[in-house]
């Protein structure tokens, strides 16, 4: 695996990850669109992107195009175009299209780019690649999916490459929807925090590129296990008892040949809002059971915001870089542990420590639950 | 070759069977073709919702479609706590997962009929690695309400398809051998769902070994999909 990121705390992925270890904070006052009528204006925007991806006019396209050059910068696309698959999540995919071709009745382009796997083939496009293209909407686990997705097709011996990953933009019909829910908060995101009372949105686009073992360039590690479950409970909200994420983490545990015991690192979906941070506690202990409260949880939508599509990839990619680095970054917006949640929570400062396998899960609408177990090493 | 058999189909068009039920009184359109489509699969294979509840069932869903009128409707109409959840493409299966208590294996995949051959083939994936014992691949697209849009985003053509959901289910095994009916799903005829009405339609005739074929986007995709397990 070798990844490629556009964040709000960073354009690419070094200073995505010096980011991380410096707590530089993404959220903003949103500036591209109106929310003087929303409740909270407030996100994770990225304010400045490229000039060298201008010509892209879809910004969901461009934040895909953007994570691409920054991933082929740092390991060339050296397969057969028909062996190499692009395969991407998304919460919202092209919907700014569809609000763009609403708002003029002659408009053809936007419309054109409506459909929520538009992106996807433009990327495919851009990449001059021929293989199988996919979109994941499996809403906020998205970009986990996509991962998993793209391990079983390398399994398979259906391509010999995957470009895979997530995104989503700010844009103002995902805020309008969240401040509708009231999900937002209008404090800091404190994820795991007794004080936590939100979250915030953020965009950004991630991928990776994924080979069979020993045939890609040399990456970051590799994805040892990988699964998703529905809750079956609520359209919205998660399942109390969290039984889908309990069984996404106990199949991706169990499919990298490992046992809760080998987990070093958690990372953690963490929205900080007071019901997911809560379920999503209580399935960590019961799936990891004695040692959950001994192994390191982060989360980084404090400072990036909930990136929806892209977050998942980004928490996967956290997880190799700090295996590589041998640190793992602190929690940003987490100061008072909240004991319902019983985590050791990374807080104030990076904590030096040696990982090498991480947990990351992820929760979405719909019921919606992925896990993702990965293997990094150190540099 | 998928190497997985189809246990039992179920398509509906238009209005669908008409799902009447307080839980979903808020759901979408879509929802409700869907649910109504697994329900006609299971009169279909003869089961009930106790045959398929549970872990052991993966739900992949496919769709290019059946979230742009919720979308749009959410656009226009100003917006509402109650509606928000519903404009995402996972509203959709979600439902389906509530309705028949399905906890396994959980995709959802965006785009036309090469999308639902990938589904399927995801679905025998999960079947062959043993993360379920049977899949419950389902397709919905709905036209009507977003036409004006398609139309002149040339998605569709001047004949606008019919509202349609498809389901079939999938167990491990099949017959092998013996002769191959080919069917091409053409990508605008009802988008992800062609290939799920393609084989309803070909199993109806008898047909035993079944290749699909897919298109959309310029891309296609052809999986074997045997029907009854002897052979």
């Amino acid at each position: 695996v070798a990844a490629g990121v556009v964040t709000p705390i960073g354009g690419d992925l070094e200073s995505f990850w010096s980011g991380l270890l410096t707590g530089v904070d993404g959220i903003s006052t949103i500036e591209r669109f109106r929310v003087d009528d929303l409740k909270v204006g407030r996100g994770g925007e990225i304010k400045k992107l490229p000039e060298r991806t201008a010509d892209v006019t879809c910004r969901a396209t461009r934040l895909l195009a953007t994570a691409a050059d920054d991933l082929l910068a740092r390991a060339p696309l050296d397969a057969d175009p028909a062996r190499v698959a692009v395969i991407v999540g998304t919460a919202l995919g092209g919907v700014e299209e569809l609000d763009l071709a609403l708002a003029d009745p002659h408009d053809a382009r936007h419309a054109a780019a409506a459909l929520y796997d538009a992106p996807a083939h433009a990327l495919a496009a851009r990449l001059g690649v021929r293989g199988p293209v996919l979109t994941v909407s499996t809403a906020c686990a998205s970009g986990a999916t996509a991962l998993g997705l793209g391990a079983d097709l390398l399994r398979a011996g259906t391509v010999d490459r995957v470009i895979a990953g997530g995104y989503d933009v700010l844009c103002r019909f995902v805020m309008r929807g969240f401040d509708a829910l009231r999900s937002l908060t209008r404090e800091r995101v404190r994820p795991f925090d007794r004080r936590r009372t939100g979250l915030l949105l953020g965009e950004a686009a991630a991928l990776v590129m994924m080979a069979r073992d020993g045939e890609g360039p040399a990456g970051l590690g590799r994805l040892l296990g990988h699964a998703s479950a529905g809750d079956g409970v609520h359209i919205s909200a998660p399942d109390p008892g969290g039984r889908g994420l309990g069984l996404a983490i106990r199949q991706a545990i169990a499919e990298a040949g490992l046992g809760p015991g080998a987990i070093d690192l958690v990372s953690a979906h963490g929205t900080a809002t007071p019901l997911n941070d809560r379920v999503e506690s209580l399935v960590l202990r019961e799936t990891l059971g004695g040692r959950a409260a001994a192994i390191p949880v982060h989360a980084i939508k404090g400072g990036l915001g909930h990136t929806m599509g892209a977050a998942a990839t980004l928490e996967a990619i956290a997880c190799l870089l700090a295996a590589r680095h041998a640190v793992i970054p602190h929690t940003l917006g987490f100061e008072e542990p909240d004991p319902e949640c019983g985590l050791d929570v990374v807080a104030g400062a990076p904590r030096p420590a040696a990982v090498r396998v991480s947990l990351s899960t992820s929760l979405g609408f719909g019921g919606c639950n992925a896990a993702l177990v990965l293997e990094g090493e150190r540099a | 070759v998928s190497g997985v058999a189809v246990r039992a189909v179920g398509v509906v068009t238009g209005s669908g069977r008409g799902v009447a039920r307080e839980r979903m009184r808020r759901a979408t359109r879509e929802c409700l073709l869907a649910v109504d489509a697994v329900d006609a699969l299971l009169d279909d294979g003869g089961l009930t919702r106790a045959d398929v509840e549970g872990a052991e069932t993966a739900l992949v869903y496919v769709t290019a479609t059946a979230y742009v009128a919720s979308n749009r409707a959410f656009i226009e109409g100003g917006g509402g706590a109650l509606h928000f959840p519903y404009t995402a493409p996972s509203a959709v299966p979600a439902e389906v997962a509530i309705e028949l208590g399905l906890h396994g294996p959980y995709t959802v995949l965006i785009g036309g009929a090469a999308t639902t051959i990938d589904a399927i083939a995801h679905a025998a994936t999960l079947l062959h690695r043993g993360a379920c014992a049977r899949a419950l691949v389902v397709a919905v697209e709905t036209f009507e309400a977003s036409a004006d849009v398609l139309r002149r985003g040339a998605l569709v053509g001047g004949d606008v398809p019919v509202d349609t959901a498809a389901a079939v289910l999938l167990e491990r095994g099949g017959a092998s051998g013996g002769d191959v009916a080919r069917v091409a799903a053409a990508g605008r005829d009802a988008f992800a769902c062609a290939p799920l009405v393609a084989l309803a339609r070909e199993r109806g005739r008898g047909g035993r070994m079944i290749e699909l074929t897919g298109c959309w986007r310029g891309r296609a995709a052809t999986t074997i999909v045997a029907c009854g397990k002897e052979g």
